[in-house]
């Protein structure tokens, strides 16, 4: 190395022919050469080594005081700052008129009582609401099927006149549809968040159990589209990975609607699905072929067809955390990723949980994940134990992956699937699923291949496709 | 072109900031001077310094606007009077305008290529009555504050906003800054939290300090930013980077973007502005004048990569049938309403609204030849 400059840490890991892809702190990152690997080990960087590696911030020279805050920066931005609350996910009922084999939440029936907000409850959203620090609000409707009581949802929305930004989604089935609930829709404010499987057949076994309901809920899927437009309306498909759709017709069902982002989301391990569906633990390598083919298929179809872009929509957020830093409020993927701080999930019965997979969780009887409930708060013990633990910072294989920085930490993930948080980082789920999605992502950035940045491009958000989005050391 | 110079008679005979109203019809504020005659020529006003009157411009058009009054005799005795000698009304803060700005020095310590307002020698301080300007400034007033080098005196500037936003917490402060002044020693003061309300439009031109060098025609220049950069940063300053485009520097943009990526995330937004046709650019026109039109490659190349690395990035003074569509949306409406226009075709443009069109002084066979309405 020649003198008067300094590396900086890098974490390297193979890329495949022959070369290497380096990562530093701040997330920046390139593929390099055997032969810079070699260079670099004995010692022996070039000068237009150095000119590179200080350009793309990987080193600093003596006294360049602004390479080094600009380091610092690079790291700090990396890191989540989480607000205050303004995120509030609401359930106003437990009440379901479907009964998914999946289904994430252990539903209570129709007709069944003591599963619905009391007017005290509601009281203390109120409050919660009137003593909120910031002038934005999102809120998102879960259940249960939260249309069923729609006098609920509107007292709610009502009570958010004073925020000057609001957003409202609703996640509904979709499955009964009358002026009262239109007439809540037609705020330009709300979205509607609902679940297609993929073809019809799909989603019939999975979810309706009836080509009647099924036909029902298609038809009401239109309905909204047609009234609103596809911006107002999103749909995720759960996938049985032993069981998977054919990816052209779950393509083309989601296009027939207009809909452009699949969110391609594996059974998750919760409520019925941890009863029904016991491979659901592990993913495996047959779902991560699927996610792979599936991606495949969306970028040939992109480049086949430039008038529309699909995207998936998870692979998308991790692409965009490789470049993009801190502009995703996605709360799954991000490190730390603290809880019972700037979002909470509210129960039917007012408790409180740090996320919905916590609520779930709690359901299923498998360990009390609530941090307290909406009238008396959630500052509790209990919740600031669990969040000394909500950080990739100084886990010891985190501290060595070539992709720390763009990671996140998911502790309710971990205690769902393996009973506790100190599981070896290599062995859960969640690492095996995101070392698997950013190895992809950079095979993808590396192939250099037409097709496939014009897609990458698109998820970028760019408005052009520069003709590399990866840089190269030789 | 909105004039903002008006030749002006005075009482008084010293320089002083008042704010012209219409007639009066209830109790006078302490600040105001109200309409006391008007005629074809102009109107005249009467307040706490005595008598006024206006020259060229209807009372109505002046209703609310804050004026600093030159008199002929402290005009001479300054020799600041860019209107020749004689006395005059500057209009400091028009009512109703989003563009106004604070001409606080004309001295300069960098001497670009393109400079759209030559330096000059002479300094006259007038922080003192620009502050009373400001303290009778519309709420929520955004003021620019313009040189020159404002930071040539970069205490009494400091000081000036520091009282203002205390007194005024609705107003916020737009500084153009070559960024030559700034140190560590700096860090402190710049960390007050009244500097949110201060954003820095901080010009670099390239990545290679050469190049920036010759550009702003100081030696070290680029050495000097990059030390300000730093102090800037760790202040939590918020800064506008800007960079004119030149044919010098046209082809190291995607270099630029890629340094900006790197070294310069912290900016807020990083603004790549179309030359405008004064100054000593007027001049030198067809050598540094870029049609961007037949050469947006290397602009669309610097704004992927911004984009990429997740830094904002807008155009400015670029007309939005001359930028192709998927950057379209990036080009701001940039150019101060006093010294914009649009070209006959442009009335019949959809996107007038959102477009800078031309500056008054932009030459019109160029402008002609550009203009296709969307």
């Amino acid at each position: 190395m020649s003198a008067g400059a300094a590396l900086l840490p890098m974490r390297a890991r193979p890329l495949g022919d022959g070369q290497v892809l380096i990562v530093g702190d701040a997330g920046r990152f390139f593929a390099g050469s055997v032969d810079f690997l070699d260079r670099l080990d004995e010692g022996a960087l070039s000068a237009p080594d150095m000119a590179f590696l200080a350009g793309e911030g990987h080193a600093i020279r003596e006294g360049d005081e602004l390479g080094a805050n600009a380091h610092a920066y690079g790291v700090a931005e990396r890191l989540t700052r989480a607000g205050p609350l303004d995120y509030l996910i609401l359930v106003p009922t437990l009440r379901c008129n479907l009964s998914c084999s999946y289904c994430q939440v252990s539903r209570a029936g129709l007709k069944q009582r003591g599963f619905d907000w009391s007017d005290e409850t509601l009281g203390a959203v109120f409050n919660l609401l009137d003593g909120l620090p910031g002038d934005r609000i999102k809120i998102e409707f879960q259940g249960g099927e939260p249309t069923l009581r729609p006098d609920l949802l509107r007292a709610v929305i009502a009570r958010c006149e004073r925020f000057d930004e609001t957003q409202f989604v609703v996640c509904t089935n979709l499955h009964e549809l009358n002026e009262e609930i239109l007439e809540l829709f037609d705020r330009p404010d709300l979205y509607i968040s609902t679940s297609l499987d993929g073809d019809a057949e799909t989603h019939n076994r999975n979810r309706t159990g009836s080509a009647v309901g099924t036909g029902q809920f298609l038809g009401n899927l239109r309905a909204v589209i047609d009234r609103y437009g596809p911006h107002k309306v999103s749909a995720l498909p759960t996938i049985d990975p032993a069981n998977p759709p054919d990816i052209g017709a779950l393509i083309d069902s989601y296009a027939g609607f207009g809909l452009d982002s699949i969110f391609l989301r594996p059974i998750n391990y919760q409520g019925f699905a941890r009863k029904r569906h016991k491979e659901s633990r592990e993913q495996g390598a047959a779902w991560r072929a699927y996610h792979e083919r599936f991606l495949r298929e969306i970028i040939a179809r992109n480049w086949a067809d430039r008038s529309r872009v699909l995207e998936e929509t998870y692979f998308s957020i991790c692409l965009r955390r490789v470049f993009q830093p801190g502009r995703d409020r996605h709360v799954d993927l991000r490190n730390p990723n603290p809880m019972g701080v700037d979002y909470v999930v509210i129960d039917h019965d007012g408790t409180v949980y740090p996320t919905d997979e916590a609520r779930m969780l709690s359901r299923s009887g498998v360990i009390d994940l609530s941090i307290g409930d909406v009238a008396t708060g959630w500052a509790t013990e209990k919740r600031d134990l669990l969040n000394l633990h909500a950080t990739n910072q100084f886990d010891p294989a985190c501290q060595r992956c070539t992709y720390q920085p763009y990671c996140g930490r998911d502790l309710v993930d971990d205690i769902a699937r393996y009973g506790r948080v100190d599981m070896p980082r290599l062995e859960t789920e969640f690492c095996r699923k995101h070392l698997h999605i950013y190895d992809f992502i950079f095979r993808l950035i590396y192939e250099e291949d037409e097709a496939t940045c014009y897609s990458l491009s698109r998820w970028l958000r760019l408005d052009g496709t520069p003709p590399a989005l990866g840089t190269r050391l030789a | 072109m909105i004039p903002l110079n008006l030749p002006a008679m005075a009482e008084a005979e010293r320089p002083f900031i008042t704010r012209v109203r219409g007639r009066r019809t209830g109790a006078a504020e302490p600040n105001e001077s109200y309409l006391v005659d008007e005629t074809p020529e102009g109107a005249t006003f009467a307040g706490p310094h005595g008598l006024i009157a206006i020259d060229g411009v209807a009372a109505s058009d002046l209703d609310g606007d804050v004026i600093l009054v030159q008199p002929l005799d402290a005009g001479r005795a300054e020799g600041t009077n860019g209107a020749g000698g004689a006395s005059r009304a500057e209009r400091v803060l028009r009512a109703g305008s989003p563009h106004n700005t604070l001409l606080v020095t004309e001295r300069c310590d960098q001497l670009c290529v393109m400079c759209s307002q030559p330096p000059k020698k002479t300094h006259v301080d007038r922080f003192g009555l620009f502050e009373q300007a400001c303290l009778l400034a519309e709420p929520g007033t955004l003021i620019g504050v313009s040189g020159g080098e404002p930071t040539l005196y970069k205490d009494a500037l400091c000081g000036m906003m520091e009282r203002v936003l205390t007194a005024r917490p609705d107003l916020e402060f737009h500084v153009l800054s070559n960024a030559q002044h700034f140190e560590r020693e700096d860090i402190e003061r710049l960390r007050n939290p009244l500097y949110r309300k201060v954003s820095w439009g901080v010009p670099l031109y390239a990545a290679e300090a050469a190049l920036h060098d010759r550009i702003v025609g100081k030696d070290g220049a680029f050495a000097r930013l990059e030390e300000s950069f730093a102090a800037l940063l760790m202040a939590g300053a918020r800064i506008e980077l800007r960079t004119v485009l030149l044919s010098s520097n046209l082809d190291a943009l995607p270099a630029l973007a890629r340094y900006v990526a790197v070294r310069l995330r912290f900016i807020e937004v990083w603004s790549i502005m179309q030359l405008e046709n004064t100054g000593f650019a007027k001049n030198r026109w067809p050598e540094l004048y870029v049609h961007h039109r037949d050469n947006f490659g290397p602009i669309a190349a610097a704004l992927d990569c911004t984009a990429m690395q997740g830094v904002p990035a807008q155009l400015f003074n670029f007309p939005r049938c001359t930028v192709p569509q998927p950057y379209r949306h990036l080009a701001a409406a940039s150019i101060s309403d006093w010294k914009r226009k649009y070209m006959p075709g442009c009335d019949d443009c959809r996107e007038k609204g959102q477009c800078c069109g031309f500056f008054e002084w932009h030459p019109d066979d160029d402008a002609l030849a550009g203009v296709s309405p969307l």
